[in-house]
């Protein structure tokens, strides 16, 4: 291996640091199971659940946490979830028939995303909170009410193109929600139903990490939602949806010390760190760096909680610098949440086999493949770069020192690469190994996963800890109650 | 001296030997270049005149709008530019984090538009970055525009080579320095300057400072961010060197306290970085030596990132009379009335009900007949004395009954004989069912 190892390795909380210290259970599971093999902790997410509520304690905030279900199909942790007081937001019939099955109520569930005409239906009929998109969608609603004679809906509007006074903000367009500049249609439409829909507030989902832009969007719902009083409407929520974010390295340093090694590789002053010389998005033209880096800030000092944290204690330029929590609350303000991500850090892990380790002639990075598909392991979809934890088979043996290696999937097709990136990992591996990819749970387990050439989606399991022993169940056996530790 | 027009008293500017007691070298002697002593307040103002002023006649010919990519100075001096000759200024970027650099732009005329954060659901396979977007546009057909390009022009580089090198050379009696120290922004400066030092010496020893890779300092790069850089060359430094933005206050404290010179945060890095680069060659060095760095711009536009970083550099004597010198039980002591009593006190003796929230919150809904005043000014009031007389009940009223019970607790200990807190706030009012009323 040439130069030093760039190591990239994943931030693991005590519950994930001791699941993949039990390498015994891990490998059983696997052998009987197959390869891939997504673990989840379902206790996490209460924890996670409980450093959002201390956020809203901090700023006397009440409101609700929902949790965005679309990050992960699992049952166990929808059900462990339906055990503590916090929502969930859902955005297909699926998902809508998923959670009231795990036992969420209506009042604990809100409807968003493009709806069908079945979805809308089956939320109106269980009176589940609608995020509204647009005038459309709500006309469809208040028809469907008045048509099955159901109770009036409670709806939030959600908003999108919010401007701020001065400078204009280049937000990417969103295909999602009715811009701000249209509102006033919206809220006519809200009085025309007023015997259908019963508006509880407004919504926005803005997909930026920047917090500016956020606060930005909290600003003008502000404006919206006093708009709303002035025609005699009384909402009394903001939901400011998700995107809290995760940090998934132990080490700024070595996220540090890889992007910069990435961009001299890019500029050509290295030896490529990537199968194919890919960049990432970022590319040489003339000895300057071009294009922007394509990957996820996989360390983040501030994501998750300490992230809504800092978007309540922002201040608001158009109304008179205080605090956007502060407003929120003497407004009377509830203020709703809607985590994925942030809400499944640390909830759960991918197992996958090695096949096969192929050294080439040429010398280079060692070629290992893997049982899994790409799909299975979504962290690259994400850009994400993240190292996966060896476990032996065989227990810990003498590894000979850090290896370079090339990350292959199992589907006959070039382009199945677990990962672009050259991986670094202390030892090497060995056929009959797995290899543990950390924090998976936020989309990188079944969003993307198929079925291709046959071969199998990975199989899930919920894992809990009973005093030191990690115990399992298949995820869809899983309940709060089950037996010895599954409950809190 | 006697100028037509302010674009004429761009350069030229002193070059100021840094008091030795200070930085504590004894065979080096440290100058200052107080490029912060241009009209427009920078060093970039080199730049954007060298870049703009021989593409005006024509911009004004065609009306065309100066367009850059700045988060400061370089955007300062072209928006008085361009104001100058009646043509528009626009700058787009996702660097302006200082909140007076951009009030400061507005109040210019310039207009700003800013790059969105990346994305938290991310597609990779999404190839337009903002940039590529930005030139775009620039390159659409019927556009008219001036587009500066400071990252790539090289009349920026120029500006210095012409410039602020033969100035330093000439203000040391010919001689060219052993040393010179710059940050590198748009790497105009410092590569300008280093290749005409090389010029007329090539043993110059040239330091380029980048900014840590997880902090910001306003104007100056990371490694990373300097590759995007058109005019940046690896091999115009000798060596690159990090600077906190820590370190970027300190060496800011020590020119702005010590050395009379009010340089911003980057003058700061700048002067840090310089003396930490020559403070192990000074114990070497048994001649005298000369280093040169530069001070591009003043501290007056960074009080707000002064105050995000080092609160306790603006910190000011504790006040009297503030509830932030309760104690706990002080607080809990606080005397409070419920929802229930408050309506019925209100009903049989009216005390002057006084809500602490914002004026928007109270214009939208507020207890009927009460008076708005809010926090900040709450605090200021007391900080001089009790607001009412002795004989006029008062209950104080917040969004939860927290403030509310300190300001309560306050006043009680500064006389007051019936003050009263709201228990719960405004929200168990409303909760109760109480009658909230818009006026």
């Amino acid at each position: 291996m040439d130069g030093r190892p760039l190591y990239l390795e994943p931030r693991l909380g005590p519950r994930l640091r001791s699941l993949l210290a039990a390498t015994g259970t891990l490998h059983t599971l696997t052998d009987a199971l197959g390869s891939p093999l997504h673990v989840v902790v379902p206790d996490q997410i209460a924890e996670n659940l409980a450093g959002f509520r201390s956020v809203y304690r901090r700023h006397h905030l009440s409101g609700q946490v929902f949790y965005a279900h679309k990050a992960n199909r699992s049952s166990a942790l929808l059900r462990r979830l339906a055990a503590t007081d916090a929502g969930v937001d859902v955005a297909s019939l699926g998902e809508l028939q998923h959670a009231l099955g795990a036992g969420l109520t209506a009042d604990r569930i809100t409807a968003t995303g493009p709806k069908n005409p079945e979805f809308l239906w089956l939320a109106a009929r269980t009176g589940v909170t609608v995020s509204v998109d647009a005038t459309a969608e709500l006309e469809q609603l208040a028809a469907l009410v008045r048509r099955y004679a159901l109770a009036p809906v409670r709806v939030l509007l959600r908003l999108s193109g919010f401007e701020t006074p001065g400078v204009r903000v280049l937000s990417r367009r969103s295909r999602f929600g009715t811009p701000v500049r249209e509102s006033e249609t919206l809220l006519k439409a809200v009085e025309r139903h007023g015997d259908a829909v019963d508006l509880t507030g407004v919504a926005y989902h803005l997909d930026t990490t920047s917090v500016a832009e956020k606060a930005t969007a909290v600003e003008g719902c502000l404006a919206v939602l006093e708009a709303c009083r002035s025609r005699g409407l009384r909402p009394r929520a903001v939901d400011v949806g998700g995107g809290f974010g995760v940090s998934y390295l132990a080490e700024r340093e070595q996220w540090e010390a890889y992007t910069t090694e990435l961009t001299s590789a890019v500029l050509g002053r290295r030896p490529p760190l990537t199968w194919g010389g890919h960049g990432y998005g970022l590319r040489e033209e003339s000895g300057t760096l071009r294009g922007a880096l394509g990957l996820y800030p996989a360390h983040r000092s501030v994501a998750g909680a300490s992230y809504l944290d800092e978007l309540l204690s922002r201040p608001a330029a158009s109304l008179g610098g205080r605090p956007l929590a502060a407003l929120l609350l003497e407004h009377l303000y509830d203020l709703h949440t809607e985590p994925g991500r942030a809400l499944l850090d640390q909830c759960g892990l991918t197992l996958a086999r090695v096949l096969e380790v192929r050294t080439q002639e040429t010398g280079g990075e060692l070629l290992v493949r893997l049982a899994a598909k790409a799909d299975d392991i979504a962290l690259e979809d994400h850009g994400v770069l993240m190292d996966p934890v060896v476990l032996p088979r065989g227990g810990a043996g003498p590894g000979g020192g850090p290896v370079a290696v090339h990350l292959f999937g199992s589907l006959c097709l070039e382009s199945d690469l677990i990962t672009r990136r050259t991986v670094f990992l202390p030892r090497r591996p060995e056929p009959g190994d797995l290899l543990a990819f950390a924090n998976t749970a936020g989309y990188a387990m079944d969003f993307h996963a198929t079925r291709a050439q046959h071969q199998p989606a990975a199989r899930k399991v919920a894992a809990w800890q009973d005093g030191d022993t990690w115990r399992w169940c298949l995820d869809d056996q899983f309940w709060p109650i089950t037996p010895s530790g599954g409950a809190q | 001296m006697r100028y037509d027009s302010i674009t004429e008293a761009i350069g030229n500017t002193p070059l100021v030997r840094i008091d030795p007691a200070v930085h504590g070298l004894r065979n080096i002697d440290l100058y200052a270049k107080l490029e912060m002593l241009n009209p427009f307040g920078s060093v970039k103002d080199r730049a954007a005149w060298s870049m703009a002023g021989p593409l005006l006649a024509e911009a004004v010919e065609h009306g065309s709008q100066v367009v850059e990519l700045s988060s400061g100075n370089t955007a300062k001096a072209l928006a008085v530019i361009a104001g100058m000759h009646g043509l528009g200024f626009r700058s787009v970027t996702n660097r302006m984090r200082v909140p007076e650099i951009k009030d400061l732009l507005l109040l210019l005329g310039a207009q700003i538009e800013e790059l969105p954060g990346q994305s938290e659901c991310l597609d990779p396979t999404a190839t337009d970055d903002p940039l590529t977007l930005f030139h775009r546009t620039l390159s659409a057909s019927g556009s008219a525009y001036l587009h500066t390009d400071q990252y790539f022009n090289p009349r920026n580089t120029e500006a210095h080579l012409t410039g602020t090198g033969p100035e330093i050379v000439k203000d040391l009696d010919g001689r060219v320095p052993d040393w010179f120290v710059a940050c590198v922004g748009t790497a105009g400066s410092s590569t300008g300057v280093a290749r005409a030092l090389r010029e007329e010496d090539p043993s110059v020893r040239v330091v380029g400072l980048v900014a840590a890779k997880s902090d910001f300092i306003p104007g100056i790069r990371t490694i990373d961010e300097v590759q995007e850089v058109g005019l940046f060359d690896p091999d115009t430094y000798d060596t690159m060197e990090a600077v906190g933005a820590d370190e970027a206050i300190e060496g800011m404290l020590t020119l702005n306290r010590r050395c009379g010179i009010l340089g911003g945060p980057t003058g700061g890095a700048a002067y840090f970085g310089a003396v930490r680069h020559l403070r192990p060659l000074d114990e070497e060095s048994e001649e005298r030596r000369t280093a040169v760095f530069i001070v591009c711009d003043r501290v007056e536009s960074y009080l707000s990132y002064v105050r995000q970083r080092r609160p306790d550099l603006l910190g000011r004597p504790p006040r009297r009379n503030s509830p932030a010198d309760l104690s706990d039980a002080e607080i809990a002591g606080a005397p409070s009335v419920s929802v229930a009593e408050a309506r019925s006190w209100i009903d049989t003796d009216r005390p002057l009900v006084v809500d602490l929230r914002s004026p928007y919150a109270y214009a939208a809904l507020h207890i009927d007949g009460s008076v708005n005043i809010v926090d900040e000014l709450f605090a200021e009031l007391v900080r001089g004395g009790l607001p009412f007389g002795k004989r006029q009940s008062v209950l104080l009223a917040c969004p939860v009954g927290e403030q509310s019970a300190r300001y309560a607790a306050l006043l009680t200990r500064m006389g007051h004989p019936d003050v009263r807190s709201l228990a719960g706030g405004i929200i168990a009012w409303r909760d109760a069912g109480a009658p909230l009323v818009r006026d």
